[in-house]
């Protein structure tokens, strides 16, 4: 099987978000890390790889800083990759990158099956892997919590839904498949695996290389931190002396114990 | 007048919460626009399109054995047939585990920009300005679309549920569907049996914060059992197997409502507080003082749960 995995490098999210002008954050307090739904992708095909042969690719697109996660999935044992570098796309909206993506998938060429994280953590908008499939006119599936294949061509899945339950599905391949969170456990990079990872093949490439002409369909007007009007009480003090005082709260003032 | 669509979403007969807080989205921001609200609904017959009509003026009722039951393929074909024979100019979808799974296909299929997972809409100098959160809900940010038609995904629980009032005008749309791609085989229950947490007075719930399976079962259980407490999770608990998935609260696992939720080590995302946002007293414990749970906490302490939580047990 050829599969593709779209990746994201992400902020860690228990990093310190400061905004500057408006319009970013501070970049110097955060550290990066693949977007964690998106490294269950990469864990789920490389277990259809184990199983059925091929190789795993790896694209995204992101700034030159995102190579270092891209070379984590390939000390997880991914193959090669493809990083698309261009900040006309990366600084796109979801359009422009899942166009940018799709474009990428068809140069590569004779893909099987694509992955992706069902989200990313950082923009929270669970729509590219979805335009992807309908860009490269494939079936898909979201929030993907099992995978059974025989063939590696036609696939029962499991997509999450509310409550608990699960539609069980079939599709058949070539198809997108956003994975959800808790679908299997990450692989950590052996340290042969990190010794090999910095030797793969990474091709750098452009909008203008791949032939996206996509322009964003929205615009994002500025960020700021959100303001509770439910706030909560924040008790003061060590945490011996404010636990006492949160156990007195509870007993008499909220009586819920 | 065009139109402001939203996309009614049901499951076993039943519509969805969701649909009914889209109607008061839709009914709140289309005299700004310029637009009606109206809505569609896709099913067997028109027995449910008579029910949302109580909600919205307008109802298009799509008929047809391709959408008794969901698949993208089809729910994307109905939206942009009733797009095109409606003068639809903005169509309104959950974002939920359906609205996921076609908003950006329905969007792709009528050429429109899509802004999803918001929890907010206002007017602004006559377009439409929207609120969703970032990175985890420790951000927000503001958006709009820049295309002629648009299509928006809005948070479940974001707004209440619209009142039910005199029945609107319920007519049907013909659309002639090509096959799905997707087969559905079956919807099953996957916790199916386990224990029942949505009854419990007081829930001590863990999240990442714990660490791991053994620091969560010597700090949550304990905890939980000196309050006549259930103990449950958020989603990376049991994603990572700390404990059984009929513990799981939030959007994808229980709702509950208890007195007193303590959310030890949860960070709060929107996924997480849908399922206990109900509960009577919150109580967070996070050395992040940035983790949204504040946001809806009723006592927050700001300090190293494992430090904590001994001083809870001590005075109990």
């Amino acid at each position: 099987m050829k599969i593709v995995v779209c990746l994201k490098q992400v902020p860690d999210m228990e990093s310190k978000f400061k905004i500057v002008d408006d319009k970013k954050v501070d970049e110097s307090q955060i550290a990066f890390k693949i977007n964690d739904f998106d490294n269950y992708a990469v864990e789920a095909a490389l277990q259809l790889k184990e199983k059925h042969g091929g190789e795993v690719v790896i694209v995204s697109a992101g700034p030159d800083r995102a190579a270092k996660d891209i070379r984590q999935a390939f000390a997880m044992g991914a193959d090669w990759g493809m990083h698309i570098t261009d900040p006309a796309i990366y600084e796109g909206d979801s359009f422009v990158i899942a166009s940018a993506l799709a474009k990428a998938i068809e140069t590569i060429g004779g893909v099987d099956l694509v992955m992706t994280g069902v989200q990313t953590e950082d923009l929270q908008a669970a729509v590219t892997g979805v335009m992807v499939a309908d860009m490269l006119n494939v079936p898909h599936c979201t929030n993907v919590v099992k995978i059974n294949t025989a063939d590696g061509k036609a696939f029962t899945l499991n997509r999450e839904l509310e409550g608990g339950l699960n539609e069980v599905m079939d599709l058949t391949g070539p198809a997108v498949l956003t994975i959800q969170s808790g679908i299997n456990e990450p692989r950590y990079p052996t340290l042969p695996g990190i010794m090999k990872a910095k030797k793969k093949q990474l091709d750098a490439k452009s909008g203008a290389d791949l032939g996206v002409s996509a322009s964003s369909r929205t615009a994002f007007i500025k960020m700021f931190v959100p303001v509770s009007d439910t706030m909560a009480e924040i008790i003061a003090g060590a945490p011996a002396e404010a636990a006492a005082k949160l156990v007195d709260k509870l007993k008499n003032e909220a009586k819920v114990i | 007048m065009a139109k402001l669509l939203i996309i009614a979403e049901h499951r076993n007969g039943k519509l969805s919460d969701a649909t009914m807080e889209l109607c008061r989205i839709a009914k709140e921001i289309a005299p700004g626009l310029g637009l009606e609200p109206v809505a569609a609904v896709f099913a067997k017959d028109d027995s449910l399109a008579k029910e949302v009509a109580k909600y919205i003026p307008e109802v298009f009722a799509v008929c047809d054995a391709a959408v008794e039951g969901y698949t993208s393929d089809a729910y994307a074909q109905a939206v942009k047939a009733v797009v095109e024979a409606k003068d639809v100019k903005g169509v309104l979808i959950p974002q939920t585990y359906d609205g996921v799974d076609y908003a950006a296909k329905a969007a792709l299929a009528i050429g429109a920009g899509i802004v999803s997972n918001c929890n907010k809409a206002v007017i602004e100098g006559g377009k439409l300005v929207l609120t969703r959160n970032i990175y985890n809900g420790k951000l927000q940010e503001t958006k709009s679309v820049t295309t002629d038609k648009f299509v928006v995904t809005f948070e479940k629980g974001a707004y209440d549920p619209a009142e039910a009032g005199a029945a609107g005008a319920v007519s049907t749309v013909a659309v002639s569907f090509t096959p799905s791609r997707t087969k559905v085989k079956e919807i099953i229950a996957m916790s199916a049996g386990g224990v029942d947490i949505s009854q419990a007075k007081i829930i001590v719930a863990g999240g990442r914060g714990l660490k791991d399976a053994d620091k969560y079962k010597d700090v949550v259980l304990p905890l939980a059992a000196k309050l006549g407490a259930e103990y449950a999770g958020s989603r990376p608990v049991i994603d990572s197997g700390w404990t059984d998935a009929s513990r799981q609260v939030g959007q994808s696992g229980k709702t509950v409502t208890p007195d007193l939720y303590l959310a030890l080590g949860i960070s709060g995302a929107v996924q997480h507080v849908a399922g206990m946002k109900g509960s009577k007293c919150i109580v967070a414990v996070n050395k992040d003082p940035e983790a949204p749970i504040f946001n809806i906490a009723t006592y927050g302490i700001v300090a190293d749960l494992f430090e904590v939580v001994p001083g809870i047990m001590a005075n109990l």
